[in-house]
């Protein structure tokens, strides 16, 4: 019940801060949600099934660079690019998942990495198709949404809605096995679960997320760029998670508002940014090796433990 | 024929850990497999729960050839193994963990939407009380002791509502008092659930108290198979196996 009260609040503060901060810090919140809802697709190969995932943003920018094709290329309407996007991102999560779930640990995440790349290098050099490095500019969503606070409420109900889902999914029959096939594999195998099938599905409905995130984003920030789908955008939500804390549900959102927003300011007085968020991660992986979410929910539970042992004695 | 294996062989290299076994479990026993470290019991046993490939031979399940299928489909059909060495969910508490056999065995498993804890309830306490582990449902399964460990497995397994259940070495590593507990444990699965049960034991007190049927495994090749007075009888098995220890 506590758990709620703090969505509540936290949903009237997503509410309210577009009247309170100015429109640059609107932006950022934006961001901060559509890189959230990325984090989340990604913790769910990550803290759930397991396995590291180093490409999950080519899924993010083929949402992107669908969404902006079918728009500026094809006048597509704003709703059927955004279906696209997270559909083109599904596809191409069942093709290149149908090849990594075969494999485990860093073998596994050599392979994301290395379809990541091949996808971002496809993107990069076909320069008629995709714009190549200058990417595609111009990409507007339609009537109010063209306002940056209509699109952030709509960004903010995109995102509640699919980290509903994703909830409901983690704490399902298929979530279930998923933290099975993650505990011990072989055990789970030999309950009657073949294993690669359930991978491969999580690996779709992860690249599908990815996708949804970067369709959304798209619009949001008018244009997409081939830097969108490289290494160093994957890393992203590795870091946020491992900030956060990726055995919790809420701890890769925690991380990336964190990093978005430090981020932001930081960038106000110098362009050292990666050493300030290095130091960050280090600092956390050494003293909470868990994550932030996961270090506060160890210390409520001990603190819970230590109420009731003195109620019982007194 | 319940359980069939026609002369089933496993060559790992040039070794022949199991050598043209041909074995017939009836339903409802608890047929033991025993033989001296090495002579090739758990291949065997990898052999019919479809951990091992077998190199040549059949495997048969209530007439149907398992010899080709992976694990989960054996599984499905209703053959669940134990491993020698536990294996359990370490970051799962002891329900969850039983919750995950009935949850994959009643086909749920691609319930995407439903609360996972809404399922099953009185089916998982009621394996969990079978086994005495009720006591301690919300408790990680690398937290309980290693006997409760052992249980915690036999549990799991359970969940899969199995036909035959194998059981690799299921007193391992366990006092005599465990030992004790858990052969009666099996012995009340067996006759309340009607459950047969396939087991490799290397202590000859623990099968002649509890096994029906006795298969004598000696370098890969199956020796002596019969009810424990014939195979305790058998003059080839005392000499390979018992002569040592009786």
């Amino acid at each position: 019940m506590k758990r709620g009260w703090w969505l509540i609040l936290l949903l009237a503060l997503a509410i309210i801060a577009p009247h309170v901060i100015s429109e640059f810090y609107l932006v950022i919140l934006g961001e901060a949600l559509i890189m959230s809802l990325f984090a989340l697709s990604f913790n769910l190969l990550f803290g759930y099934m397991g396995q590291l995932s180093f490409g999950q943003a080519a899924f993010y920018g083929l949402g992107g660079y669908t969404v902006a094709m079918l728009i500026t290329k094809l006048q597509f309407s704003f709703w059927l690019s955004i279906l696209a996007g997270v559909g083109v991102a599904s596809i191409m999560g069942l093709i290149v998942g149908y090849f990594c779930v075969r494999l485990k640990g860093i073998y596994f995440s050599i392979l994301t990495l290395a379809f990541g790349q091949l996808i971002f290098v496809i993107i990069f050099k076909w320069h008629n198709f995709t714009g190549g490095d200058d990417g595609i500019q111009g990409v507007f969503p339609p009537g109010i949404l063209k306002i940056p606070i209509v699109y952030y409420y709509f960004i903010l109900v995109v995102f509640i809605i699919s980290a509903f889902i994703l909830w409901r999914i983690v704490n399902s029959p298929f979530g279930h096995t998923l933290k099975a096939m993650r505990e011990n594999p072989e055990r789970t195998e030999f309950l009657g679960i073949h294993i690669a099938r359930y991978q491969l599905i999580t690996f779709v409905i992860a690249a599908a997320f990815a996708g949804l995130a970067g369709a959304l984003w798209a619009p949001f920030y008018r244009s997409v760029a081939p830097s969108y789908l490289t290494w160093i955008k994957s890393g992203e939500p590795v870091m946020a998670a491992i900030l956060g804390g990726p055995s919790t549900f809420f701890g890769p959102v925690l991380g990336m508002f964190i990093m978005t927003f430090i981020h932001a300011y930081i960038l106000g007085f110098t362009h050292f940014w990666p050493i300030i968020m290095g130091t960050i991660i280090l600092i956390i992986i050494f003293v909470l090796p868990g994550g932030i979410l996961e270090f506060a929910k160890v210390k409520i539970k001990e603190r819970q433990e230590r109420g009731k042992l003195t109620k019982g004695s007194s | 024929m319940f359980l069939q294996t026609q002369g089933i062989t496993k060559e790992f290299g040039k070794l022949r850990a199991v050598n043209e076994v041909s074995l017939a479990i009836i339903k409802g026993d608890i047929h033991a497999i025993i033989g001296p470290n090495g002579a090739g019991k758990s291949t065997l046993f990898n052999l019919i729960t479809g951990y091992h490939r077998s190199t040549s031979g059949k495997v048969l399940f209530k007439g149907e050839e398992i010899t080709h299928l992976p694990a989960y489909t054996r599984c499905k059909l209703g053959v669940t193994r134990s491993f020698q060495i536990t294996s359990i969910y370490p970051k799962l508490t002891v329900y969850e963990s039983v919750l995950m056999a009935l949850l994959s065995h009643r086909k749920e498993t691609f319930n995407f939407f439903t609360s996972a804890k809404k399922f099953f309830k009185e089916e998982v306490w009621r394996i969990l009380e079978d086994v005495g582990l009720a006591d301690q449902a919300n408790i990680l399964g690398d937290s309980i002791s290693h006997g409760d460990k052992k249980r915690l497995e036999l549990a799991i397994t359970l969940g899969t509502e199995p036909e035959l259940l194998c059981l690799d070495e299921p007193t391992c590593g366990m006092s005599t008092e465990e030992t004790d507990n858990i052969m009666s444990l099996i012995n009340k699965l067996s006759t309340e659930r009607g459950i047969t049960i396939l087991f490799t034991e290397h202590d000859m007190s623990v099968v002649f108290g509890i096994a029906k049927r006795i298969s004598v495994l000696h370098q890969g090749t199956l020796i002596a198979d019969g009810k424990p007075e014939e195979v305790r009888a058998n003059e080839e098995v005392q000499k390979v196996y018992l002569g040592g220890t009786s």
